[in-house]
């Protein structure tokens, strides 16, 4: 495939034939040797220059423009950062309220799953399995004594 | 430049700008077709692909004991669905849904391959996981697993007060009990809500679209500890006696809350029905099936004669040997037992059919109907659960010649429990039908309760509380098996004999009931027992449901913290031990109770290190003689002495119990008969 320059040489090379308008000279050539490759006849070579010693001559208004443009740069970064920011804020403070709420919603699911274990655990077909299971009975008659108040509050009446 | 050429150049350049010219033509055409004439269309498929409609669950309301103890309540429960279509592998997903939610992996597998080559895009896997399994699952973070939200209900007692609480269906309708008949309050209504999400799902903003509704939470008047009580006992009762079905109700006679209802038989609510499940088990017989009640209704004759004629307990009543006939139809003591002529008193205590109808006689049939329609016979309670029945109690007109004699002993009329304790309830907060409440609260606000309605006079429910009383404390009445351990009560027994529609004939099976309030004084609780379908002398109320009444209330009272008004009795051996003692060791002010238990441990105490403080019972004073004295003077000398007196009939003190000189026990009190 032929690059771009050597497409637009090939136009060149049309055009100045028809510019000259010379009667075609047809150059028998020898029809057993190839064609040739377009830009063969480039080589690519490295020069080595030293350029050490040459020195940048100082050009205050390319500086100028420079430094220009790169305040200009600058402001329109504060620029945009400044009329970007609330909405990025927003948006993250979305992201975060929205956890928050999928978090809140799980741990209400959560209390209500640990509230119906405890229920389950409390219930009184439960605990008369767990008394039997420990030979615990009802306090027989005379068993239970109820202490009545003193005055002052300081012990039981009926108790010395 | 060559003209022709130039012509060439300039042709080739007007293509060129035709071109780009139909390109922009093209691009603002797509542009207004996408933007004007699409609009809707591309903006509903970029909000669903932006925006997602997430649900805000409103669980169905929990169902709470009178303590706060929950009975029934949902809990938010993940489901587990697959778009078969976007399924990367039906072999692994198989695998790893039928490890994870324990289910058949070939079943599931023929279910997978079924959905997607029938071009399905929803396949249920499986509904209502336990959490573990949820976890399980998220933690893969598939993103061909769906997870949605349900909810589920949990009853977490199981069974206990199944009959009242009721139960739901699959999606968590109430279908039976309060679960039904309250269903619109308790029921939630899930809101939704806009949310807007990034790439990833996950959410940025929401908006509420749909407020979410909770469904109320209802806390019922039912103790949870007295409710496991009372299904115990009538269980046992039931079992005992090779009876079919029974029922108790447990209520605060001033207030009407139903501290427990118990049916026989019951069903789990978590697990759906059975097949071949009997029907029974999901009936609440309590309010639902009524049945004659027996001698139980004798309560109603005589409040009813106390009301209405000149009859008082101690009037003489013939009993007529054990037997009179009413138009030509004999009715019998039960027994055969032949009483002659009794205070109205004892024909209450020994339930003589022939004394009720005699005073049944007395009353008369229009002043009967009207007291069992005072009583609540032959109305619905309001009670707020379904399928209540109104009991039976013809009209009048259709009344036979017979019928008041048989309404005065509880036949031919038709009671529910609940009915049977609300009239006892009558008798026990001194004359007023109250109406049953089981609601306490919705959203933790109070239910106000209903005025009660004055149904006898105070003095009348007195009376009967007294003759009640008897019941249980004569030696020769039929509620002896309801005496209570430390606390006075009083009931009446019922033995009604099941008549059997088919033949129209009675059986050989009872109705064995009970009905008693506690203590005696300042009631607390009543009780109505039913033991339906007993046969023999064993099925009889006194035998069957008296003892069921004494466990439950002695548990109920002592969880409700009502004081004791008698002295406990002691087991045999500690009652032979104090029958060792000199009598003069009852004055003493300390009385041995055994090991003394150890109250506290003093840091400073002396020699064994701690001191071991004692429990004492103080014996009470010493009953003075009230004999001869008026009632004024024996009330202001027993005030003075601090001295609790229950006073009966007019004129002068002739009998006091206990006598003159006696040491009065913690809780007891004294009576003193008055008459002219």
């Amino acid at each position: 495939m032929a690059t771009l320059a050597t497409f637009l040489r090939r136009f060149e090379a049309q055009a100045a034939p028809q510019k000259e308008r010379r009667p075609a000279l047809r150059v028998e050539q020898d029809p057993y040797r190839l064609r040739a490759i377009p830009n063969s006849d480039v080589y690519f070579f490295c020069k080595k220059i030293d350029n050490t010693r040459l020195v940048r001559e100082a050009d205050p208004r390319a500086r100028k423009d420079c430094w220009t443009t790169i305040g200009a740069a600058c402001a329109v970064v504060v620029l945009l950062t400044t009329i970007l920011m609330p909405a990025v804020a927003g948006t993250m403070a979305g992201y975060r309220i929205q956890e928050l709420r999928a978090e809140e919603q799980r741990l209400i699911d959560e209390r209500r799953v640990l509230e119906l274990e405890e229920a389950r655990l409390l219930s009184p077909a439960r605990l008369q399995q767990l008394a039997e299971g420990q030979r615990f009975v009802t306090p027989a008659p005379g068993q239970v004594i109820h202490l009545n108040p003193r005055g002052d509050g300081s012990l039981a009446l009926n108790v010395k | 430049m060559d003209p022709h050429e130039r012509s060439h150049a300039n042709r080739r350049l007007a293509w060129l700008a035709g071109i780009i010219l139909l390109w922009a033509f093209a691009i603002f055409g797509n542009l207004i077709h996408l933007q004007v004439i699409r609009h809707e269309a591309y903006l509903r498929l970029a909000r669903n692909q932006q925006q997602r409609v997430v649900e805000i669950p409103a669980p169905r309301g929990s169902i709470f004991d009178r303590n706060g103890q929950p009975l029934a309540m949902s809990v938010p429960m993940a489901s587990i669905s697959v778009n078969p279509q976007h399924l990367p592998d039906l072999d692994v997903a198989a695998d790893i849904l039928s490890r994870i939610l324990e289910i058949d992996r070939i079943a599931l597998y023929g279910r997978l391959r079924n959905a997607r080559d029938t071009g399905r895009g929803f396949l249920s896997v499986k509904r209502r996981i336990p959490p573990e399994q949820a976890e399980s699952l998220r933690s893969l973070r598939l993103e061909w697993i769906q997870f949605n939200q349900e909810s589920q209900r949990h009853y977490p007692n199981g069974t206990l007060a199944a009959n009242v609480i009721g139960s739901v269906d699959h999606e968590e309708h109430g279908n039976n009990g309060l679960e039904a008949a309250l269903d619109d309050e308790l029921a939630g209504h899930a809101g939704t809500a806009h949310m807007l999400t990034d790439v990833k799902r996950r959410g940025i903003d929401s908006r509420l679209a749909t407020e979410p509704h909770v469904g109320s939470a209802i806390t019922l008047s039912i103790d949870s500890r007295v409710q496991f009580v009372a299904e115990k006992e009538l269980a046992r009762a039931v079992q005992e006696h090779s009876a079919k079905t029974g029922s108790l109700v447990a209520m605060n006679p001033n207030t009407g809350e139903i501290l427990a209802m118990a049916s026989y038989p019951t069903y789990d609510p978590n697990k759906p029905p059975a097949p071949g499940e009997p029907v029974q088990a999901r009936f609440n017989n309590s309010v639902s099936v009524p049945f004659e009640p027996g001698s139980v209704f004798k309560v109603i004759t005589l409040a009813a004669a106390l009301e209405t004629t000149d009859l008082r307990p101690e009037s003489l009543i013939n009993c007529g040997r054990g037997a009179i006939t009413l138009f030509g139809r004999t009715v019998h003591e039960a027994s055969n037992h032949g009483y002659g002529t009794i205070p109205m008193s004892l024909v209450l205590a020994k339930s003589s059919n022939v004394g009720a109808i005699q005073i049944g006689m007395r009353v008369g049939q229009e002043r009967m109907y009207e007291y069992l329609r005072k009583f609540g016979f032959g109305r619905r309670t309001g009670i707020p659960l379904p399928a209540e029945s109104p009991g039976m109690v013809r009209r009048l007109s259709v009344w036979g010649k017979t019928s008041l004699g048989s309404v005065s002993m509880g036949h031919e009329v038709g009671t529910t429990a609940l009915q049977l304790a609300r009239a006892c309830a009558v008798m026990a907060n001194g004359g007023l039908l109250v109406k049953p409440r089981i609601l306490l609260k919705r959203d933790g606000v109070p239910v106000p309760p209903d005025p009660p309605e004055r149904v006898i006079r105070p003095e009348t429910a007195i009376a009967m509380r007294q003759m009640m009383e008897g019941v249980v404390v004569n030696p020769a009445g039929t509620g002896r098996r309801a005496r209570l351990n430390g606390y006075t009560s009083g009931g009446k027994t019922g033995s009604a004999q099941i008549f059997d529609f088919a033949t129209k004939r009675y059986t050989a099976t009872y109705n064995g009931s009970f009905i008693g309030f506690a203590p005696v004084t300042n009631p607390a609780i009543v009780i109505a027992v039913t033991v339906n379908g007993t046969r023999g002398t064993r099925g009889f109320g006194g035998v069957s449901a008296a003892p069921v009444f004494k466990l439950v209330a002695e548990e109920a009272l002592r969880v409700l913290d009502i004081p004791k008004d008698l002295p406990e009795e002691l087991p045999e051996n500690e009652r032979k031990d104090q029958k060792a003692q000199p009598e003069e060791a009852n004055d003493l002010p300390v009385a041995g109770l055994g090991e003394a238990p150890v109250l506290e441990e003093t840091p400073q105490g002396t020699g064994n290190g701690a001191e071991v403080v004692t429990a004492a019972v103080q014996t009470g004073p010493k009953v003075p003689n009230f004999q001869g004295m008026t009632m004024r003077a024996v009330l202001a000398e027993a005030s003075q002495m601090g001295l609790p007196v229950l006073v009966d009939g007019s004129g002068l003190a002739r009998v006091q119990q206990p006598p003159p000189g006696a040491v009065l026990q913690s809780g007891e009190r004294v009576r003193v008969r008055f008459a002219r």
